[in-house]
């Protein structure tokens, strides 16, 4: 019973990759324990969750988009025009926090059914579309209250702060809950419904899918809507986390979930990647990066190895991947 | 650097009139995969000018060893004798060097470059990194009129028909000074017409001594070019003929190991309803096109290449547009815009080029399957319901006998046969009213194409009407009950399969003025 669970396991597409860089992430997080133990302090370990829930949320969309072969580099944008957008709603508008976050999600939404339409009907390449509305998903950030920053969210906004962020749940941030139910739910997507399955296909062989019956411009449109969508929710945790809505919010986060869908396995050409990869993927940028700091590190230092380790990443899975194309040679001779 | 001419002469003085004398001498080779032995103790020999033909189903071990003589896998054990002299390790380049070319199936161009560009790559003459364009130019147009093939150097490859790209590659390994040349599989994108002038450009390069294997799952065209006959089965070298001592029937058996009675098993069932009518249709190439289908009737669509046949198949099947024109299932009228309707309506389709259109190959055979499948497999809230994936992927495996594993088995490590039975048994595990096959057997080795024809026998039993495409002239009459012959997109003739002949489909299929 048990080995045929373990066999399914590792039978899942990519899994060897994931439980590698698993490994990788542990022996990284014990390295950076020792040289210096207070990386394993409770306030630490919280602070390090907190940072790379962002990065996670917005990973895991990245991942869907990349699983069907695009990119999304509007993201980022997308998490700065939620932040001020539902700022500014709750502020100058004065609606109330709730409100406010629906019509921000629902704008978020809109700027990925434009990327998908753009991709999927216009047929223009995913780097060319959300490279245009990652600039104007900025400037609506920039516009929203008139190139300002807005004044802190108002006292009555507590409950959103504390949904979103600062409250606590068995001892932790809802935040990182929020990203937790948001893996469980779009691995749940992914792995198990129709929707993830006609992702895996266009990205593995569109013009198969099509002709599998799979109606590819829905689906290749939903998943720039999801991954807008979660920008959304990135956005609307930073307004809580700072109490404010700041323009330049998420600034290289659709970069930094590229790095972690990749460390975790997700590959760039579509078909292949799992959530739990990217979870894995963003843990190690997290670690990384906090665990550097921990260590004395300047930041110039800390982005230098985080990019070696992006393409050492992509270098391990290409030569694994070589092995199988001897393999794949093998069996058609 | 002195001024290059643009010199391409095969002479080989030494071997002209020592026929008997081997050119390549392969002996002992064997060739293992982690966990298969690919080759076992395999021998081989090439005369020069002689065109000397590969046979052996998927898997024989044919690939493996062109590209061990190719340089592209190195040997595990065995000899090579170059012109009696051991060659030693081999790669790419030294192999390239000695005189090897090999042309694969898939050819290997950047067609966003020219033709000029694309032969000398790599290898460009230059003057200081500067490259001089001009003068090979003109070198690539004087390979070619020596091979007599009119094309303009300076055209960008992806505007040349496939036919044409090919020659362009043939041309290439000249330009290198190949004395031997490998094909694999070369017809297999080639209309007759294209067919008979790679044919004169073989027999060209054979007077000039070059020596050419070829490898060929069409046993009909050997006997146009070929001069000895090699036959491999699991990796193991069964025997050598000359091509006028032997027939088709011994190398069949020889290839597969018993005897294929009946290439093409056709069974006799009732004509039942008619299922299809299709009138007036227009889409893209297509013009006019109309015909019926009848209930456990296969009928045969032949035709040139580009002559509109796929294109008529993939506008039924809502693949591409419908412009106009009425189709009828079952006595309603269908409108088709996409795939899925189709298939909602019960017509679907194998497509052509499984790899690019058919399959997901990093997937596993359970997800490709289950991927035509999911409105069944799906309960109402659009979630997977695995067991009933599972169990429909191994019912499908188990039917129509794919040889793997596990349905786990990612597909791209299947063979070509194999590939194709997951392209046709994804719909074939539907109870679909139609089913189009379009070049089913292509690229597929002789014991698979004859599963394949059962497949269809099934479905014409089960009171399916069956639409089949193919450039194979032989299985098209062997398996079908009508033939429509298609000619620039219009159908030119409809033909009782018993009664016609290849010259009649071939003259329909010229039609060009009607």
């Amino acid at each position: 019973m048990k080995t045929t669970f373990l066999k399914d396991f590792f039978a899942i597409r990519g899994m060897g990759q994931v439980v590698s860089v698993t490994m990788a992430l542990v022996v990284m997080v014990i390295v950076f324990g020792v040289i210096n133990p207070s990386f394993f302090s409770g306030e630490n370990t919280t602070n390090l969750l907190r940072q790379v829930v962002p990065i996670l949320i917005i990973g895991i969309g990245q991942s869907f988009v990349m699983i069907t072969g695009g990119i999304d580099l509007s993201i980022g944008s997308v998490a700065g025009m939620s932040s001020m957008i539902s700022a500014t709603l709750m502020t100058t508008a004065g609606l109330d926090p709730w409100t406010a976050s629906a019509i921000t999600l629902f704008a978020c939404s809109l700027v990925g059914f434009l990327n998908g339409v753009l991709v999927s009907v216009a047929k223009l390449p995913a780097f060319i579309a959300t490279l245009g509305t990652m600039i104007i998903a900025r400037g609506i950030a920039q516009l929203a209250n008139g190139n300002m920053n807005t004044d802190g969210i108002p006292e009555s906004a507590e409950g959103f702060k504390n949904f979103f962020y600062y409250g606590e749940f068995l001892g932790l941030y809802n935040a990182i809950w929020i990203g937790f139910a948001i893996f469980v739910f779009f691995a749940f997507i992914l792995g198990r419904t129709r929707t993830g399955r006609h992702t895996y296909a266009i990205g593995s062989n569109y013009e198969a899918a099509k002709l599998s019956g799979v109606n590819v411009v829905a689906a290749e449109t939903k998943v720039y809507v999801i991954s807008s969508l979660l920008a959304g929710v990135v956005g609307l945790m930073l307004t809580a986390q700072s109490g404010m809505g700041t323009m330049n919010a998420g600034n290289m986060y659709e970069l930094n979930a590229v790095a972690a869908s990749v460390i975790g396995g997700v590959s760039t050409m579509g078909g292949q990647g799992l959530l739990f990869g990217t979870v894995i993927g963003s843990f190690i940028w997290g670690v990384l990066n906090n665990g550097l700091q921990f260590a004395g590190a300047p930041l110039a230092l800390r982005n230098l190895v985080i990019g070696l380790v992006v393409i050492i990443s992509v270098l391990i899975d290409r030569v694994a991947r070589s092995g199988k194309i001897t393999f794949f040679k093998k069996r058609s001779r | 650097m002195p001024m290059v001419r643009a010199t391409w002469h095969v002479v080989f003085p030494t071997e002209r009139g020592r026929v008997d004398d081997y050119l390549m001498q392969l002996s002992g080779i064997s060739k293992s995969f982690p966990g298969v032995k690919a080759l076992d103790d395999v021998s081989f020999n090439l005369k020069s000018g002689e065109v000397h033909a590969l046979l052996g189903e998927n898997g024989a071990g044919k690939s493996t060893l062109m590209k061990i003589i190719s340089g592209i896998y190195q040997r595990d054990t065995g000899s090579f004798l170059l012109n009696g002299t051991e060659v030693g390790e081999l790669n790419p380049k030294k192999a390239q060097e000695l005189g090897i070319a090999i042309i694969h199936q898939e050819l290997n161009m950047c067609t966003d470059l020219t033709v000029a560009e694309n032969m000398f790559l790599g290898r460009e003459l230059h003057t200081r990194g500067v490259v001089r364009q001009a003068q090979m130019n003109l070198m690539a147009k004087d390979i070619l009129n020596q091979l007599k093939i009119d094309i303009d150097p300076t055209t960008v490859v992806k505007k040349l028909p496939v036919s044409k790209q090919q020659m362009v590659e043939i041309a290439k390994a000249l330009s290198t000074n190949a004395r031997v040349l490998i094909m694999d599989e070369p017809t297999s994108a080639l209309t007759e017409r294209e067919i008979v002038e790679l044919f004169r450009i073989i027999r060209d390069l054979k007077k000039n001594g070059c020596a050419i294997v070829y490898i060929s799952h069409r046993l009909e065209e050997l006997k146009e070019i070929t001069d000895r006959v090699s036959v491999f089965r699991d990796g193991r070298y069964v025997a050598t003929r000359n091509f006028n001592e032997t027939n088709l029937d011994e190398l069949i058996s020889l290839m597969v190991g018993r005897e294929i009675k009946d290439k093409f098993p056709q069974v006799k069932t009732a004509i039942g309803r008619k299922i299809l009518a299709v009138s007036g249709l227009n889409a893209g190439m297509v013009r006019n096109a109309s015909f019926d289908l009848f209930a456990g009737e296969i009928v045969g669509i032949s035709g040139l290449m580009g002559a509109g046949r796929t294109e008529l198949v993939r506008a039924l099947f809502g693949a591409d547009p419908i412009e106009s024109g009425e189709v009828v299932l079952e006595g309603k009228t269908i409108t088709i815009r996409h795939p899925r309707d189709a298939i909602d309506q019960g017509i679907v389709l194998g497509p052509e080029d499984r790899k690019k259109q058919g399959l997901c190959i990093e997937l596993s055979i359970r997800e490709n399957i289950g991927l035509a499948n999911l409105d069944t497999i799906c309960n109402r809230l659009g979630v997977v319901r695995r067991k009933v994936e599972k169990q429909l992927a191994e019912r499908a495996i188990r039917e129509v006998r794919i040889k793997t594993p596990t349905a786990e088995q990612t597909v791209k490590n299947l063979s070509g046969g194999n590939q194709q039975k997951v392209v046709l048994v994804k719909w074939l595990v539907r109870d679909a009213k139609v089913v189009i096959f379009d070049e089913p057997t292509r690229g597929v080795d002789v014991a698979s194409k004859v599963e394949i024809y059962n497949l269809m026998n099934d479905l014409k039993r089960k009171g399916v009407g069956v639409l089949f495409v193919s450039s194979e002239m032989p299985e098209v009459m062997g398996m079908s009950d009508r033939i429509l012959v298609m000619c620039n997109g219009k159908i030119t003739k409809e033909l009782d399969s018993k009664k016609t002949t290849q010259d009649e489909i071939l003259r329909y299929a010229t039609q060009y003025n009607s």
